[in-house]
């Protein structure tokens, strides 16, 4: 097969593919968990976006945000202003998110490992108070609403939870076969040889800065588009949600590591995970004490990086290996 | 004679910043990692001042040695029960583990202490001392000479004691310093509990003129960042010349745009030295 599939792979991706479209059948459709469902996947989409630069580069971005608040406003500023389609939207946010992460990419691209971290920190700090101080376009601190439309497919609003359930779960499976698509093609490999040893590749011929900036393009539209899906979903936001270091760039790095960073199955894993607990952690605690939430989601990541680094699957790869005795761990 | 106003007032916090950024550097030096829950315990740092004021009527410049004790003690806990085991790891645990710590640190002050911004009141609070036309605000002056003092320490000790040449011995070559029998780990613990202490004293010694609450180092991160990226990471005379240029960048830029655009010119001046000259802009070629 082309996909290079064993056939019972194949036949695990269709089944889960049948369950995950019929799932929302199980729940209310107006309820409450069909909508941590949406943010899940919504997440798992925007951790797999973070994979192509995180994880196939090796360049941990801490500025994610900035392209997924570039998103929600690009298309809520559109359709408020005059009235275009979020859909419309959509494909101005990719472009405009693509834009600024090429221009992120210039300077920063040779920088590596730690310095990487610090500047994509720095560059989602400038749109954060950017997006705060210039209130005359963003609405400022206050925040801005996606005005209402009636209910239809044109204007990307729908009375049926279920319809965002389906439009997210379609935005993960396209992010994850463009995920898949680069890590299988000549860019993949050369992002694999950087990751490998940078400057062995550099000796053998591998522009790394090029490819590298390739890898960022794809990641920042990618993430802007799904910042308004994010946008259309929850119909309000402000520049501290969609543009915060916790709330989203540092939440993305984390689902994909929680996950397994570099695989196409980490980012869904580690949303599966992380975002029901937190909505848990949420609905337990936060009634008597703020924060407490929080507490547990740093823990959750400082115990991961302590016992298995590479995430659940390498964990799960681990456990069964021990479960069989006599194979090789 | 504004312009003079600002850089004295510039120079009067960059010390202050110098103080605080130290210690990121100096860890960075000793153990190539980047504490990204560095400004967390300078939060820590001011709430120790704030309960030895609120408590034992202490003045903040005088619990500061407290707030370096106290904070000294946890640094040393945190590195023999995190930072130790991934000084050998790749780079995203190096980075997410202290950035898993930040979030951790930021949220039980939240549960501990709660969502409340605190003050203390002193009877120099408001005060200020006129040079000419110049004027000196008191409380600036004074966690200006504590930083100082604090720095001129440091300094005496990393060059003038066994442990300070045995951590620089560490820095340059870890090998040979233990060929010499010098404990590394032993150096690399004693330089992350000195790191974050040196931003705990700091933190105390600004209680004076700030308001404490959890989120409070959010304020300082990339600030911290800018002040030892322009020095140079791992360069602790970098991070006192970045401190005040970084003092001076911000009370200058407050002459010139509205304050909320005060960080911006900050991060800007970051990312364009990060790009331009990553060893800092005193550091040779590295």
């Amino acid at each position: 097969m082309r996909l290079g599939l064993s056939q019972r792979q194949a036949a695990l991706i269709a089944l889960a593919l049948v369950v995950a479209i019929a799932l929302p059948f199980a729940f209310d459709a107006r309820g409450y968990t069909i909508r941590i469902l949406c943010l899940g996947l919504l997440f798992a989409a925007m951790a797999q976006a973070w994979n192509i630069v995180g994880g196939l580069a090796n360049q941990m971005s801490l500025g994610h945000a900035a392209f997924f608040g570039i998103g929600a406003y690009t298309s809520t500023l559109l359709l408020i202003h005059f009235g275009i389609s979020p859909w419309l939207g959509l494909i101005a946010s990719g472009v405009l998110g693509g834009v600024a992460a090429f221009a992120i990419s210039l300077p920063t691209m040779r920088l590596r490992g730690h310095y990487f971290a610090l500047a994509t920190l720095a560059f989602g700090e400038v749109m954060r108070v950017i997006g705060n101080s210039w209130s005359e376009l963003t609405g400022g601190p206050v925040g801005i609403s996606v005005p209402f439309a009636k209910p239809s497919f044109a204007m990307f609003q729908f009375a049926d939870t279920r319809t965002y359930y389906w439009l997210m779960l379609a935005a993960f499976i396209v992010v994850t076969a463009v995920f898949v698509a680069i890590k299988r093609s000549r860019t993949g490999y050369r992002l694999q040889a950087i990751k490998e040893n940078a400057d062995a590749a550099e000796v053998i011929g591998v522009d790394t800065t090029r490819t590298k900036i390739i890898a960022a393009i794809v990641s920042g539209a990618l993430t802007a588009c799904l910042g308004t899906f994010y946008a259309q979903f929850q119909y309000f936001f402000d520049p501290d949600t969609v543009f915060g270091v916790a709330s989203v760039s540092i939440r993305v790095a984390m689902i994909a590591i929680v996950g397994g960073i570099g695989t196409a199955v980490g980012p869904l894993l580690g949303a599966l995970f992380v975002i029901p607990l937190e909505e848990a952690a949420n609905q337990v605690f936060s009634a008597q004490v703020a924060g407490l939430a929080q507490l547990v989601f740093g823990t959750l990541l400082i115990i991961v990086i302590l016992v298995e680094p590479r995430g659940f699957i390498v964990l799960w790869q681990r456990l069964v290996a021990r479960r069989k005795p006599g194979a090789p761990s | 004679m504004a312009v003079i106003q600002a850089i004295l007032d510039g120079i009067m916090i960059g010390g202050v910043y110098a103080v605080i950024s130290i210690g990121l550097t100096l860890v960075f030096g000793v153990m190539g990692i980047i504490n990204f829950a560095q400004a967390e315990f300078l939060m820590l740092g001011m709430f120790v001042a704030y309960y030895a004021w609120a408590w034992l009527g202490l003045d903040p410049l005088i619990a500061a040695p407290l707030a370096f004790v106290v904070v000294f003690a946890l640094g040393a806990a945190v590195h023999q029960l995190m930072i130790r085991r991934v000084l050998q790891a790749p780079v995203v645990a190096q980075i997410f583990l202290t950035v898993g710590l930040l979030i951790v640190l930021e949220n039980a002050a939240l549960v501990m202490f709660g969502s409340s911004f605190r003050s203390v009141t002193t009877p120099y609070q408001t005060s200020a001392l006129q040079v000419g036309e110049l004027f000196v605000s008191v409380p600036y002056l004074a966690a200006f000479l504590m930083s100082v003092a604090c720095g001129v320490a440091l300094w005496l000790f990393m060059r003038a004691s066994w442990f300070g040449r045995a951590m620089r011995a560490t820095a340059q070559d870890p090998m040979a310093a233990r060929l010499m029998g010098i404990n590394a780990d032993a150096m690399h613990r004693l330089a992350f509990a000195l790191g974050v202490a040196l931003t705990a004293f700091g933190g105390a010694v600004i209680l004076p003129y700030l308001t404490v609450s959890p989120t409070v180092g959010g304020q300082f991160v990339v600030l911290m960042f800018t002040v030892v990226v322009l020095g140079g990471l791992g360069s602790v005379a970098g991070a006192v010349a970045g401190g005040l240029a970084v003092g001076i960048i911000q009370s200058l830029s407050a002459l010139a745009f509205p304050i909320q655009l005060q960080n911006l010119v900050l991060f800007v001046v970051f990312i364009a030295v990060l790009a331009l000259r990553p060893e800092g802009l005193l550091g040779g070629s590295r």
